[in-house]
């Protein structure tokens, strides 16, 4: 199986590191971004991900923001939005907004690389 | 009536303000009977009032009439009768000469022709110049009579012809006298003729001209003396106290009390007499027509009352009822809006909270699942097997409060108004959720009994969930401590409709208690426990969703609502798909 590459990108840079060397540990090659405009400009240069886990809410700039921007410039980025904030529309937002996940914080790992295997699958069968 | 007005625009001001309602309404109610009592009876009272009085007078101007007609009918009636006797005597006088007087033959057969043709003659006199009685022809015997001193003699002689006052004379019986004088031939003396008629004569013709239009009819003389009997005031020569002679030719109508009775009297001169035709009557002669008057204002008065009264009591019922009705509407909305706020401030906060815990629980999970794999990818080591397990806990614990802070984003969710489909056992199930701890400490068991396959229906969750909540706390509230909770799910598959039924084994309701459940404002709870708005606002709830909510309770047995919900409901809309 192809080693996946993920982009994790969150502000708190304690979940960030600690889920991104779990996904390691399970094979997975995994970046980190502490901001939306971080990983906006690392994409394409820095990062190469297949999927990006996305937090909803940041300082910068919101996750749907940068959902929107990502599926502008990478449409074949397949993007699970992860949050603690449990507003009802996040979820319908931001799968209309193209995410192909809506997840909620504390998230179990094996739930978590499920869904991860899930679109990475959906990104290899679309055209 | 403006401070009327005052007053009730005063009591519109407070129950707009809502300052002690209770007994404003009641003020109101009685300042607006007041007012409308007040505008309906103050014209009524003053119509009949006037109605009344202008009809009195009328009658009294009727009946002056009525007197006035019928005195000049008497006087000139009686007036004939003095003028015939007067023709009678001045005929004879005329006809007969002084010498052929003096024979007593001719006298006496006189008087007998002339009491043949009127009775009430009762003697016939014939006076000399010197006033002594030459002749006489009648019962007595006055030959000789010297009249010279006496009053009506001196009259006659100065007036030729003269009709005396009733009196007793030298006869001692009540008479009258007529009297002409008559010149001597080619002398300045005088004879006189003198005829004495009965008192009963004049008695007589004054009763046949006596109707039932008057009580009484008497002659009375200018110094008060009754010449005729009076019904009213006393025998014949006694005195009428209260005669105020009226001037020649006019009658005069005065008004006065008689022994309570009220009096209209009449009086007018005899023409050529000394006597005064009096006429009584008492006034309402007419009584039918006053009493049947009264009696007719009266029952037109009592019906419009009764009327009034009526309409009034409706009017003003209505009126205070609808400014109730329209306030209490004002109120529950108000209440609503304030606790929609207030559960959307708690949704805020809930949600608030919920994440700001979420993200560091977030990172507890995430170190731990790390410390978890690396142990797990490592060699054993020492107490490895302990670690692991205190991971775990932690990991339990942090999965626990997911629950938790999972479950008050879901409460912050169901201010949204979002139409999705929803699995109504689910729903219970959450909503069970919220309630179990509560229901554990009071001795409350849940007993389940959901039917299997329900469809999923298309409605608002926060609004279900709220909706469940409010019947499940009243069950619990109900029951207290130690009971049963029962909650049913039934698909009625013709109608496409759920019900879902909570039974609970509390006290139950009576049947009064029953109509009223829904109302706003009604609480069985003591003061400050409720705010009666609960039911109320489920029941605006399931309306809004297109549902229904019944209630069937018996004292004794316990109480179960039924909600009744359609699976799909008319108000679909977007909605989130799954």
């Amino acid at each position: 199986m192809d080693e996946i590459k993920l982009l994790i990108v969150d502000d708190e840079v304690e979940f960030a590191s600690a889920l991104a060397e779990r996904l390691e540990l399970r094979n997975y090659h995994v970046d980190t971004a502490n901001s939306g405009t971080e990983a906006l400009k690392g994409l394409g240069s820095t990062y190469f991900p297949d999927i990006i886990l996305l937090d909803l809410r940041m300082p910068d700039m919101s996750g749907f923001d940068v959902l929107v921007k990502i599926k502008e410039k990478h449409p074949a980025i397949e993007v699970i939005m992860l949050t603690g904030h449990g507003a009802s529309s996040g979820g319908s937002s931001s799968l209309e907004k193209g995410a192909f996940a809506f997840i909620m914080k504390p998230v179990n790992i094996c739930d978590l690389t499920k869904k991860i295997q899930e679109a990475y699958k959906n990104r290899t069968s679309a055209p | 009536m403006s401070s009327i007005i005052h007053k009730i625009t005063h009591y519109l001001t407070i129950i707009v303000h809502g300052i002690d309602k209770g007994s404003s309404y009641k003020n109101f109610r009685f300042m607006l009977y007041g007012a409308m009592f007040a505008i309906c009876f103050i014209p009524l009272i003053v119509v009949t009032g006037l109605s009344s009085l202008e009809y009195k007078k009328l009658l009294e101007k009727e009946e002056e009439e009525q007197l006035l007609w019928h005195t000049q009918g008497t006087q000139k009636t009686i007036e004939a009768f003095i003028h015939e006797l007067q023709s009678v005597v001045k005929f004879v006088s005329k006809k007969y000469n002084y010498n052929e007087l003096l024979e007593q033959e001719n006298v006496s057969e006189l008087f007998l022709r002339l009491k043949d043709q009127y009775p009430g003659f009762v003697d016939l006199g014939v006076i000399g110049p010197s006033g002594i009685q030459q002749k006489y022809a009648g019962p007595f015997r006055l030959e000789g009579y010297d009249y010279s001193d006496q009053d009506w003699y001196v009259k006659v002689l100065a007036r030729q012809l003269y009709i005396s006052n009733v009196f007793m004379g030298f006869r001692k019986l009540p008479h009258f006298v007529i009297a002409v004088s008559n010149k001597l031939p080619g002398k300045e003396e005088y004879w006189v003729l003198r005829l004495s008629i009965d008192y009963e004569t004049l008695q007589n013709y004054i009763s046949t001209v006596s109707t039932k239009a008057s009580q009484d009819i008497f002659l009375v003389n200018n110094q008060g003396v009754l010449q005729t009997r009076s019904n009213i005031f006393g025998d014949l020569l006694e005195t009428y106290p209260f005669l105020k002679p009226p001037p020649e030719g006019e009658i005069i109508i005065n008004t006065a009390n008689y022994n309570g009775i009220k009096q209209l009297r009449s009086f007018v001169h005899i023409e050529d007499s000394p006597w005064i035709l009096g006429i009584v009557k008492e006034t309402y002669i007419y009584g039918e027509k006053w009493s049947s008057f009264r009696h007719r204002m009266r029952l037109i008065f009592l019906g419009c009352t009764f009327l009034a009264l009526v309409v009034i009591i409706q009017v003003v019922n209505a009126i205070t009822d609808r400014l109730r009705e329209a306030d209490d509407k004002r109120n529950v909305a108000m209440t609503e809006a304030e606790h929609t706020n207030k559960l959307a401030s708690i949704g805020r906060l809930a949600a608030g909270v919920a994440h700001e815990i979420n993200n560091p629980l977030a990172i507890i999970d995430q170190k731990a699942g790390l410390v978890t794999d690396l142990m797990v990818f490592a060699d054993d080591f020492q107490h490895k097997e302990k670690l692991l397990k205190s991971i775990d806990g932690i990991q339990d614990a942090v999965e626990r409060c997911k629950v938790i802070t999972h479950r008050l984003l879901g409460f912050a969710r169901r201010m949204d108004v979002v139409f999705e489909y929803i699995d109504i056992t689910d729903l219970l199930r959450e909503v069970l959720g919220f309630l179990e701890k509560e229901a554990l400490y009071s001795h409350i068991r849940f007993e389940l009994a959901f039917a299997e396959n329900l469809p999923m229906i298309f409605s608002d969750r926060g609004q279900l969930q709220q909706i469940f909540l409010n019947i499940t706390n009243n069950a619990i509230d109900a029951i207290g401590e130690d009971g049963e909770i029962t909650l049913i799910t039934v698909l009625r598959e013709d109608e496409d409709i759920i019900d879902i039924s909570v039974h609970d084994t509390g006290p139950g309701m009576p049947p009064e208690l029953i109509k009223r459940i829904f109302d706003p404002f009604f609480t069985t709870k003591e003061a400050g426990q409720g705010t009666g708005l609960g039911l109320s606002i489920t029941y605006g709830l399931v309306k809004k969703l297109g549902g229904n909510i019944t209630v069937e309770s018996e004292v004794g047995q316990g109480t179960t609502f039924t909600v009744s919900l359609p699976v799909n409901n008319s108000h679909k809309g977007g909605g989130l798909n799954g």
